[in-house]
């Protein structure tokens, strides 16, 4: 955990489709962001499904913030945060089920070299993905502690890092 | 010949949403040759029912996150044609210029991350990024340059926030707009290389014509606006597009077809070449004669060809509309008040994957009473399924993964997006 202890630039982006219930959790997150106080060097994009516009989006920026839905097998509401050097990115499937994703963005990043130094990754599982607008109440309840987790990541001086360490999988 | 053939591809990777091919050949007898869209239901159309008016274009743009343009452009142009807004010269021409960055960025995706794979021998974008960085890189570069067109007009990048009912919520500066201009025209360079890469390409050998449907306008290659012509010499009102859709249910699809003159018709890219050729800018018709290509094309693979060459189009005829927006200088203008009064209004525009469809019923309250749309992927489907049909006989003597390959390239040619879904993470922790 480096983001608590120095300024860094920082592009927070919030994926998802807002039609599509929970999976407009990232951009829920970035609205909710956006309306706060935060440090000059945070910008913030709403950033809907780019798909792979996501690595032009991201090139350039010393450090990257992406909150989207994520299945992450836990209780609805429940989110986690993760590097990409964490998790699997990487199968088979690439560009099937869906098309280009956030896995999809950072792996292509990843070998054309354009990854950010550091790039933070907060999933999020969703409870419902049906057509609709709207979060559930299991993740509309998840939002507080969510935003302020990434709020006490972007704070340059004096704040503590958020702990997560109850957050990670086991 | 007799040979057992079983070729069952669940969701076919590369095109954007959920597609099956199904392939049953029993003794040399084809026995099953299917195309099947498992689509989950769009309900966006009940999401409108009693919205008002002016939020429709911002709903509909969610609808896809690559034709988020296109959407918004024609749920404007079916709300302002049932409220009976005129719009001014400068956004007819803002909104020409922000159409063209949302089909180069989507054509650059097409052509190089789903298609390119298949003529490179590798299974994806990824092997080819690290065999070839420089044609995905030049990839990306054209794709930041559409994406920066689209934001620098509608405010941000993917989603149009500030296009509305009757013009526009912000304007770019004098500055931007010259800037642009510059780094389109750097982009030739790019353009060229595109060109130069595809006339390489071994397309498969494959011809059948069918029924091309685009819209069509005197003075320009149409993308907004204009009527509804078909190569087999029909033309239609826009408010008369359902005698073109015809739609109707088939078992194998959840998604609706649609005919009209022949058992299927095919929109896109390959039939606005093929109906407006004439309209191309001479770089792009250029572009085509490179490729080989003039009207009549009936090779459904070089819908990818036609992508690359409406690429070329759009970079010079946006320079031409920057040229335009600085000779009459860009100011501001008073946007539309309703009037208490609404109607019904049909919006049509080509999109990157052809003829897109939005029709409104407006109440006196300014509510949306009624919505239809037809998005140019559900128009396609019978005529993949037709081109599968006609196909597959003729690539039988192949071995099963040549057959299997080609099919699947087949179905990425019409850059289908069958289903604008959800781009949920699936995560596997280490």
């Amino acid at each position: 955990m480096s983001g608590g202890q120095r300024s860094l630039s920082t592009l927070i982006v919030g994926l998802g489709n807002p039609l599509r219930r929970d999976d407009g959790v990232g951009v829920r997150v970035a609205e909710m962001l956006a309306a706060q106080e935060l440090p000059d060097d945070v910008e913030i994009v709403a950033g809907g499904t780019p798909g792979l516009e996501l690595v032009n989006v991201m090139e350039g920026w010393p450090r990257v913030i992406l909150v989207d839905a994520a299945e992450i097998g836990r209780e609805p509401g429940a989110f986690l945060r993760f590097t990409p050097e964490q998790v699997w990115l990487a199968e088979e499937t690439f560009l099937s089920v869906h098309d280009a994703g956030l896995r999809e963005a950072l792996l292509l990043a990843q070998v054309l070299g354009v990854l950010p130094p550091e790039v933070v990754i907060y999933g999020v599982q969703p409870a419902s993905l049906d057509w609709g607008e709207g979060l559930s109440p299991e993740v509309e309840a998840a939002l507080p502690d969510l935003t302020a987790v990434i709020r006490a990541e972007l704070s340059v001086q004096g704040a503590e890092p958020p702990d997560l360490e109850a957050a990670w999988p086991t | 010949m007799s040979k057992n053939i079983s070729i069952n591809v669940h969701h076919i990777t590369r095109v954007e949403g959920h597609g099956d091919i199904v392939v049953d050949v029993k003794n040399g007898e084809i026995v099953k040759c299917e195309w099947h869209v498992v689509e989950a239901p769009r309900f966006f159309e009940a999401m409108l029912r009693g919205r008002p008016y002016y939020e429709a274009s911002h709903i509909t743009s969610r609808i896809c996150g690559i034709c988020a343009t296109g959407h918004a452009t024609a749920s404007l142009r079916a709300t302002e044609r049932a409220l009976g807004v005129e719009v001014s010269e400068q956004t007819e021409l803002l909104r020409k210029l922000v159409f063209h960055g949302e089909i180069i960025d989507s054509h650059v995706l097409h052509v190089y991350m789903l298609v390119a794979p298949d003529f490179f021998g590798v299974g994806s974008v990824l092997p080819l990024a690290a065999s070839h960085p420089e044609v995905v890189k030049r990839a990306l570069r054209i794709k930041k340059l559409a994406g920066d067109l689209c934001a620098m007009v509608s405010g941000r990048h993917t989603h149009p926030i500030a296009m509305t009912v009757g013009g526009f919520t912000h304007l770019p500066t004098e500055g931007e707009l010259k800037a642009m201009r510059e780094r389109l025209v750097d982009a030739r360079a790019d353009m060229d290389e595109t060109i130069a890469l595809l006339s390489t390409l071994p397309w498969p050998d494959f011809e059948r014509e069918t029924e091309y449907v685009s819209l069509q306008k005197d003075d320009e290659y149409a993308f907004i606006d204009g009527r509804i012509v078909t190569s087999d010499g029909f033309t239609y009102d826009l408010d008369d597009y359902r005698r073109v859709t015809n739609e109707y249910c088939v078992p194998q699809s959840t998604a609706k077809w649609t005919k009209h003159n022949r058992e299927s018709y095919m929109v896109g890219a390959l039939a606005r070449f093929n109906n407006n050729y004439d309209w191309l800018h001479p770089r792009a018709q250029d572009a085509a004669e490179k490729l080989g290509m003039k009207p009549l094309v009936t090779n459904p693979f070089l819908n990818t060809a036609a992508q690359a060459v409406e690429m070329v189009h759009c970079v010079e005829d946006s320079i031409r509309i920057i040229d335009e927006l600085l000779a009459r200088g860009i100011k501001e203008e008073p946007l539309y008040e309703f009037q208490g009064k609404g109607g019904e209004g049909v919006g049509s525009c080509d999109v990157p994957r052809g003829i897109l469809f939005h029709n409104y019923i407006i109440d006196d309250d300014g509510l949306i009473q009624g919505a239809n749309c037809i998005i140019p992927t559900n128009q396609n489907h019978a005529n993949l399924q037709h081109d599968m049909e006609a196909l597959l006989p003729q690539i039988l003597d192949k071995p099963q993964e040549e057959i299997r390959l080609t099919l699947e390239m087949l179905v990425r040619a019409y850059d289908p997006c069958i289903s604008c879904s959800t781009h949920l993470l699936n995560v596997r922790f280490k």
